[in-house]
């Protein structure tokens, strides 16, 4: 099944003279971990809020084209109707939580569904284990750290048990290691739990490891998508496109640039190693001087 | 390397002396820190989130004064001076250009601290058509901050400071939020700015950005510096970067696995990397 | 700044665990008491229970002397303020220029301040012990309307957060040589247009993340929108509803109908 499908949509802010969005067609099916790249202004943002009908639906503007969410023609529904389907979760992590306790937060959603109140109570230790947050149900989100309230906004979208996440540029602001943590939790939910997940991101680096697939976006345009392997192993077209080319790329790169033989392709840390140890016998004994 | 504390240097632009400092809250934010910094320094300030880093920033420009310990500003104790005083010599550039910009207009607000420091109108107005040009700002001088791109504000924000002419520009996280091409135009401003005789404190998530850029790197970790090192040996103890959130970037990583067949570990760039591993292949 | 405005300290006490609208219904009636009071001696004797209570309630030393400090000097302020502008009465203690003061007029202002005594120190227990966010769910479950409840409970969630901006904010503007109080007022309150264009900024973008966030997370889709947690009264709250009532009851009692002066 498809979970989000859009077919000649265009969208334009009330005063703006370009369309914010013009995608003639995009797919994500369902259980699909994308990634979404652009610069500045690329529409990522405008993007996300079509998903769950904020766009068009509380953010006006000139609207044409089609949205289907799990097939179900988005224009139909509310967006609380849609916010069963479509989590969302927001860049900046400190305006997005508004309760007085993690538990409140994570109970919010499934309140406002009027769902009854020991699903909502199984559904908030179920959200909170699942963001590594147990226990932590009585503490002020103002309290938690940056990595932490991050998780929190995203096991308050979890609990109304959407069946895809939309998160934009959610590890803005995080540590090295808080980064990898929240991409891996999106990971685990997309393995353990056919969760769709939509990552909008200006910089490719920590999410090569978990996406099916990139989406590069410029002008509201999607001007490319692929598999990581596709999409990500030519680094000037990437800078061209205004995004960080993750950094083994590069190094792939430059060896190419200097060997005739066959290109080397890697990723990650992980290919690069094993790619380079079976590719360089020779310099391994010319080393060990 | 490491500038030694208890050497005396004319170069010593910054001095902490086992500096602590515990918010109101009753938070401990610096547990007793001592840094060196010298003139003509680039310097990255890395650790998790929460580490101290922010707060060790704002020791530097008086905004905070330690509760404990010492902090001296070209040799002066800076709890005898006002941050108006402090700004001339350290500009701080804030993570969030917002929380700085509002006037009506590019030019004014860069004129806002030469004005304030007291400066005459035409020396004001030097000032301000320098810190312009030096960020590329002229085309946009007559328009509203305000309604400017992300990218744009934060060069308008490092703007109004660096038009006071400070000898050190700490700058927190200049690069969140801005893309890959607003962060190459920044990152190379201020490698000029450093050139030219600036000592940049960069506070900064983004080791790339650290490997690329810096010369010298202190990590904190729960207020306290873990580790201060030339940018070559700041990501060889994995185990301690580890504690302290924070990741190699990942040419360094790849150096580290393929340290068994002789590569070096202090691989910084892909450039590096590269020459290292086809040095044999020319031959 | 969020110890300033948070005064809640978690503790197990009696009064922590009460029911918040019991609370609430115990603030509301030891008011009125307070009101129906007219002798000083009685009121002391109130004012004494409550900082009884306040004892009981067992909050931190530093809260309490905190909060006790305001109570303290407005009280003081009422005893002398009082007699200044009520000058019924007689005899006539002394006089300060036309000003008479008389000395029921005295003893009237210091009535009034034990019984502002006795509100203020009330509040404060109520605040000490009950979280904002009982209080909150208390007053909803009492029939204020939801929304309003969240907009209370919203507020007060980002009171702190606010403060710490602000804090921000100036500090940043201090950090391109900023002195608020310096100079011609032409001058400050340019400087203070510094703070309040970002301050405003900061508040619109917040307001419309927020906006964005409650839809999404389906805020006003049924009318009939359940609590995780509810509030339940237990056998000690009846117990202690039944004793406030009592407090009250018994004097007013007296008061009205065997016509005791008190
Ligand atoms: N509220 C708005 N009113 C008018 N124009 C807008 C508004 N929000 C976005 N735009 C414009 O729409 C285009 C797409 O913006 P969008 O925020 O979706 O991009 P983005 O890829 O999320 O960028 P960023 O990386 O800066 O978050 C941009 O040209 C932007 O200026
Ligand atoms: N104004 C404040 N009041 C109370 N505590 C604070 C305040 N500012 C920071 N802290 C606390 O002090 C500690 C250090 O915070 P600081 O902001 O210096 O960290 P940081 O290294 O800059 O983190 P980040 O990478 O998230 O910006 C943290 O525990 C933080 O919660
Ligand atoms: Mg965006
Ligand atoms: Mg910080």
């Amino acid at each position: 099944m498809q979970a989000l499908t859009l077919k000649d949509v265009r969208f334009r802010y009330p005063g703006m003279s370009e369309w914010a969005l013009d995608i003639p067609s995009l797919e994500i099916q369902q259980g699909e971990f994308v990634t979404v790249l652009g610069p500045n202004g690329a529409g990522k943002t405008t993007l996300s809020l079509l998903a769950n009908g904020l766009v068009p639906k509380s953010i006006k503007g000139e609207f044409e084209g089609s949205v289907e969410v799990f097939e179900h023609p988005a224009p139909k529904y509310t967006v609380s109707q849609l916010s069963t389907l479509v989590g969302m979760v927001f860049q900046e992590p400190e305006s997005q939580l508004f309760c007085m306790s993690a538990e409140e937060e994570v109970a919010f959603g499934p309140e406002n569904l009027a769902v009854p109140r020991d699903e909502i109570s199984r559904r908030v230790e179920w959200a909170l284990d699942l963001v590594g947050l147990k226990g932590l149900n009585d503490r002020s989100p103002f309290t938690l750290s940056g990595g932490q309230k991050q998780r929190l906004a995203i096991a308050a979208a979890l609990s109304m048990k959407p069946s895809m996440l939309v998160l934009d540029e959610p590890a803005y602001a995080l540590d090295p290691m808080g980064r990898i943590e929240l991409y891996s939790i999106l990971s685990d939910l997309k393995a353990k739990h056919g969760m769709t997940v939509i990552v909008m991101e200006r910089d490719a680096e920590d999410l090569v490891e978990y996406s099916d697939r990139f989406v590069l976006m410029a002008n509201g345009r999607v001007t490319a998508s692929g598999p990581p392997r596709e999409m990500l192993v030519d680094p000037g077209a990437l800078r061209a496109a205004g995004v960080s080319p993750p950094q083994m790329a590069e190094v792939a790169s430059l060896i190419n640039l200097r060997r005739k033989a066959p290109p080397l392709r890697f990723l990650t840390v992980d290919e690069a190693f094993a790619e380079i140890t079976i590719n360089t016998h020779h310099h391994s004994k010319g080393a060990s001087h | 390397m490491i500038p030694r504390p208890d050497a005396d240097s004319e170069d010593r632009v910054i001095f902490l002396r086992d500096a602590k400092f515990t918010y109101e809250s009753g938070v401990e934010a610096l547990k007793g820190v001592t840094l060196v910094i010298d003139k003509g320094e680039y310097l990255a300030v890395v650790g998790g989130n929460g580490s101290g880093k922010t707060t060790l920033a704002k020791h530097l420009n008086g905004l905070l004064r330690p509760t404990g310990g010492q902090v001296l500003v070209m040799g002066v104790q800076a709890s005898t001076r006002t941050v108006a005083e402090l700004a001339r010599v350290v500009g701080y550039v804030f993570q969030n250009p917002d929380h700085q910009l509002f006037c009506r207009t590019v030019h004014d607000e860069v004129s806002f601290g030469p004005a304030n420091i007291g400066l005459d109108g035409p020396e004001v107005k030097r000032r301000a058509d320098r810190a312009i040009a030096v960020m590329n700002l002229s085309d946009i001088r007559d328009r509203p901050p305000l309604s400017l791109t992300l990218g744009l504000r934060r060069r308008v924000s490092i703007a109004s400071v660096i038009a006071m002419e400070p000898q050190v520009l700490v700058l927190d996280e200049p690069t969140t939020g801005l893309d890959a091409r607003e962060a190459d135009e920044l990152m190379a401003i201020i490698r000029r700015l450093n050139d030219e005789g600036t000592t940049i404190v960069l506070i900064t998530h983004e080791m790339k950005l650290v490997a690329e850029h810096a010369n010298r790197v202190v990590v904190m970790m729960d207020g306290k510096v873990v580790l201060d090192s030339d940018t070559r040996g700041a990501f060889s103890d994995l185990g301690l970067l580890r504690r302290s959130k924070l990741l190699p970037p990942p040419v360094t990583q790849l150096a580290h696995r393929l340290s068994q067949i002789g590569v070096s570990k202090d691989i910084l760039t892909p450039q590096e990397l590269v020459f290292e591993l086809t040095r044999g292949d020319d031959q | 700044m969020t110890g300033f405005l948070d005064l809640y300290s978690e503790k197990d006490t009696f009064l922590h665990r009460l029911d918040p609208r019991v609370k609430l219904l115990a603030v509301a009636l030891i008011s009125v008491l307070a009101f129906i009071l007219t002798e000083l001696l009685y009121l002391v004797v109130l004012l004494c229970f409550i900082l009884l209570l306040l004892v009981l309630a067992r909050s931190s030393y530093g809260k309490a002397f905190f909060a006790l400090k305001f109570v303290v000097r407005f009280m003081i302020l009422i005893t002398l303020l009082w007699p200044l502008f009520d000058r019924s009465g007689a005899p006539v203690l002394f006089s300060i220029g036309p000003l008479d003061i008389t000395e029921p007029a005295v003893w009237r202002g210091a009535t009034s301040a034990v019984r502002v005594g006795c509100f203020a120190t009330l509040w404060y227990i109520l605040m000490f012990t009950t979280s904002q966010r009982d209080l909150v769910r208390a007053l909803v479950k009492l029939g204020l309307r939801f929304d309003y409840g969240l907009a209370l409970a919203i507020s007060f969630r980002f009171i702190p957060t606010f403060g710490l901006t602000i804090e921000s904010i100036k500090d940043a503007q201090r950090a391109r040589a900023l002195e608020l109080d310096k100079g011609s007022i032409l001058r400050r309150s340019r400087n203070y247009v510094s703070i309040l264009v970002p301050t405003i900024v900061y508040a619109l973008r917040t307001a419309d993340t927020l906006a964005l966030t409650l839809q999404s997370r389906a805020y006003g889709a049924f009318s009939n929108r359940t609590y995780l947690r509810e509030i339940r009264m237990r056998a000690s709250d009846y117990v202690a509803m039944t004793v406030v009532v009592l407090i009250l009851l018994l004097p007013a009692l007296a008061k009205y109908i065997y016509g005791v002066q008190i």
